[in-house]
């Protein structure tokens, strides 16, 4: 069911929505399987046969964001209620939301929903296809929640609809959509934050280790891909692999882009915020000099002073 | 091995308290218990100590709810509400919202603007699954600290006594951009005319000299809740997992030319510091008294340690900047000698 889109959108998803219906997801089934009373010492047997009773839920949600010309930047979500007799989302709630929605971040719309589970299933189709009255392609972001720990990409795909002659008939069907992971600036660091359980505070040397750890960690991962390309190349030049002219293509151009800036006004620019720095340093080093120098002064009088004679103090030496 | 030990040295030295990857078993802590909670609403424990709770646990989804809604609002204060329970002396945060409110800093209980929205708001959430109820609220200080001021601090005590257990929650969108860590401060406010028993230092911050007053003057109404943070595992994989796509932003982000204003702001601040200090200690060279010389000598010595603090950020952002260059910038022909491959060297003329 699920081929690659044609229609030449791309998205943008931001990690708070990912975070969102991951909590969502948390919540309704830690709800469904109270945890065993702390009491219980010998029940950890019955508690895990409990929780095998019922299948992991499937939560319901709305994905809001904006759509600028071509690209669809999803920003935030939000649940929304599931009626199972008749297949769909609670109309008037939803409504109700994006009310409330509305009043705090006005430039957001309803861009599509949001759902947990392995692949997208039929009855998928039936929700969408309610939703195109408030946006007319609506996109549909599916979770998986299963976690496993060998997969190395993020289980979350985008699917638009597409219409598609199948047999004759014209159908709607799910396609899959590439995404790429939109961040600003502070998200990237509370992320970061809560992902790595870095300490907030403490001296200069830790903050320094956490800095230069970041950037470590993410020059090795472009190493890493490097590398993996690097490999990819000997192979094609080898023989082992079949020469494919698009990726060589994709390469060269990569390459030729190295350096990125060699302009005499970069040098400029760079060495004057190199300067910039360094004079900023330099002034706090004069700072903390003269405070020091102050510090001594003082003591200097309190040890030789020589306006008060309180019981013949003098000079220590 | 060695990188290994090092680690476990770093950890013991700040006190990082390493929470153990959540395996499914143990996300008990998103379920919500209505019998306990209501229990513990009648008791009150709070009521006799008003020190009784003394941490704050902050779900992954509600600091980043709260982080970026607060960066959102630019120079803006902004506000909202956070949503959670409590366990024991610990104040748990499960998630916040924002509210429609603006300028919070101009009046007490800016909050009443907005109770329809808030009614509104818990409405949906109670039946869309959340069963949390409002704990606290959550307001930014774009670039002047995370502490309570004055209006803050009448309003949380308005808070405290008709709608206990809440919280006060401050963020700081602007420091957190520039030091490239998460500046959050949680708060609770004594009672009228409590004075605290011990004095415990919270970690120095810098504030801006038109706001240090207002700082000082309500500085011994309120403390500081110790804050951690907390995930499922589910968030706990989705993020190890976002981190592939993640370094790259990571790689491309700079500092130093998103807080330009900032640092200069920050700078001339200082400046204006260093002028006042250098004023009172010209006066008290005619008054040569011990104690009243050790509070300049310490405001001198505190505006050492934020020089330092401005230089530090500064120089970690050149740092990133100056490793892109290398990356990026020195590539060679492969025919010349290796040795030639060498970074901008740091010449002072450009």
């Amino acid at each position: 069911m699920a081929s690659s889109s044609s229609s030449g959108l791309t998205f943008k998803l931001h990690p708070l929505v990912i975070v969102n219906i991951s909590d969502h997801y948390t919540r309704v089934k830690s709800q469904m399987n109270p945890p065993p009373p702390t009491s219980a010492t010998s029940n950890s047997n019955n508690s895990n046969g409990g929780e095998n009773n019922q299948s992991p839920p499937r939560v319901y949600g709305c994905v809001i964001g904006v759509q600028r010309g071509r690209t669809v930047e999803i920003f935030n979500s939000f649940e929304l209620l599931y009626d199972p007799s008749t297949h769909s989302l609670d109309r008037s709630f939803l409504e109700k939301k994006q009310e409330l929605y509305k009043k705090v971040f006005p430039n957001f719309y309803v861009l599509g929903w949001y759902s947990t589970g392995n692949d997208a299933e039929e009855s998928d189709m039936h929700i969408h296809k309610a939703l195109m009255d408030v946006n007319e392609s609506p996109v549909y972001v599916l979770l998986n929640p299963a976690i496993n720990h060998a997969q190395k990409d993020l289980p979350v795909t985008i699917y638009e609809s597409e219409l598609h002659v199948i047999d004759g008939i014209p159908q709607l069907i799910f396609v899959r959509s590439s995404y790429t992971i939109e961040t600003v600036e502070a998200e990237r660091i509370s992320v970061d934050h809560v992902a790595h359980l870095k300490p907030s505070g403490g001296s200069a040397a830790t903050q320094l280790a956490a800095q230069l750890t970041g950037i470590h960690s993410a020059i090795k991962m472009l190493n890493s891909r490097i590398r993996v390309l690097h490999q990819y190349l000997v192979g094609m030049q080898k023989g082992d692999l079949p020469c494919e002219n698009a990726l060589l293509r994709q390469v060269s151009s990569l390459l030729r882009r190295l350096p990125a800036t060699e302009s005499e006004k970069f040098q400029d620019d760079f060495l004057t915020e190199y300067n910039d720095t360094l004079l900023v340093t330099y002034l706090a080093t004069f700072t903390n000099c003269s405070s020091t120098m102050n510090d001594l002064v003082d003591k200097f009088n309190t040890a030789y002073d020589r306006h008060s004679r309180r019981g013949g103090r003098t000079a220590f030496i | 091995m060695d990188s290994a030990i090092a680690q476990k040295t770093w950890e013991l030295e700040n006190n990082i308290l390493t929470v153990e990857t959540p395996d499914p078993s143990s996300d008990s802590i998103f379920y919500y218990d209505e019998t306990a909670q209501a229990k513990f609403q009648q008791e009150k424990p709070w009521a006799n100590d008003p020190h009784y709770f003394k941490r704050v646990k902050i779900s992954a989804l509600a600091l980043l709810k709260m982080v970026v809604h607060a960066r959102s609002g630019g120079t803006i204060e902004v506000m909202g509400l956070m949503q959670g329970k409590t366990d024991g002396d610990a104040i748990i945060v499960m998630d916040a919202f924002a509210l429609p409110v603006e300028g919070t800093e101009t009046r007490v209980n800016a909050q009443a603007d907005a109770y329809e929205y808030m009614v509104d708001y818990s409405q949906t959430n109670k039946q869309a699954g959340r069963l949390e109820n409002v704990v606290g609220w959550y307001h930014s200080h774009p670039g002047y600290g995370c502490w309570l001021s004055g209006i803050d601090v009448s309003t949380q005590m308005l808070n405290q006594q008709f709608q206990e257990p809440f919280l006060a929650v401050v963020i700081d969108p602007t420091r957190t951009v520039s030091a490239g860590k998460v500046e959050i401060g949680a708060f609770r406010t004594y009672p009228e005319g409590h004075k605290p028993v011990d004095d415990p230092i919270s970690e120095y911050q810098t504030i801006p000299l038109n706001k240090i007053e207002d700082f000082g003057v309500h500085c011994k109404q309120y403390y500081a809740l110790d804050i951690t943070y907390f995930k499922s595992s589910l968030d706990c994989h989705l993020l190890d997992l976002l981190w592939n796509k993640y370094w790259v932003n990571t790689l491309s982000s700079s500092p130093l030319l998103g807080n330009g204003d900032y640092v200069a702001g920050q700078i001339s601040d200082l400046a204006e510091k260093l002028e006042q200090a250098e004023n009172q200690l010209a006066h008290s060279r005619i008054s040569p008294l011990g104690p009243s010389r050790k509070k300049e000598e310490s405001q001198l010595a505190k505006i050492t340690r934020d020089s330092a603090k401005i230089t530090v950020e500064q120089v970690h952002g050149l740092m990133s900047q100056v490793i892109k260059d290398i990356l990026f910038n020195s590539v060679r022909q492969s025919n010349r000698s290796p040795n030639e491959q060498s970074g901008p060297e740091p010449m002072v003329e450009a």
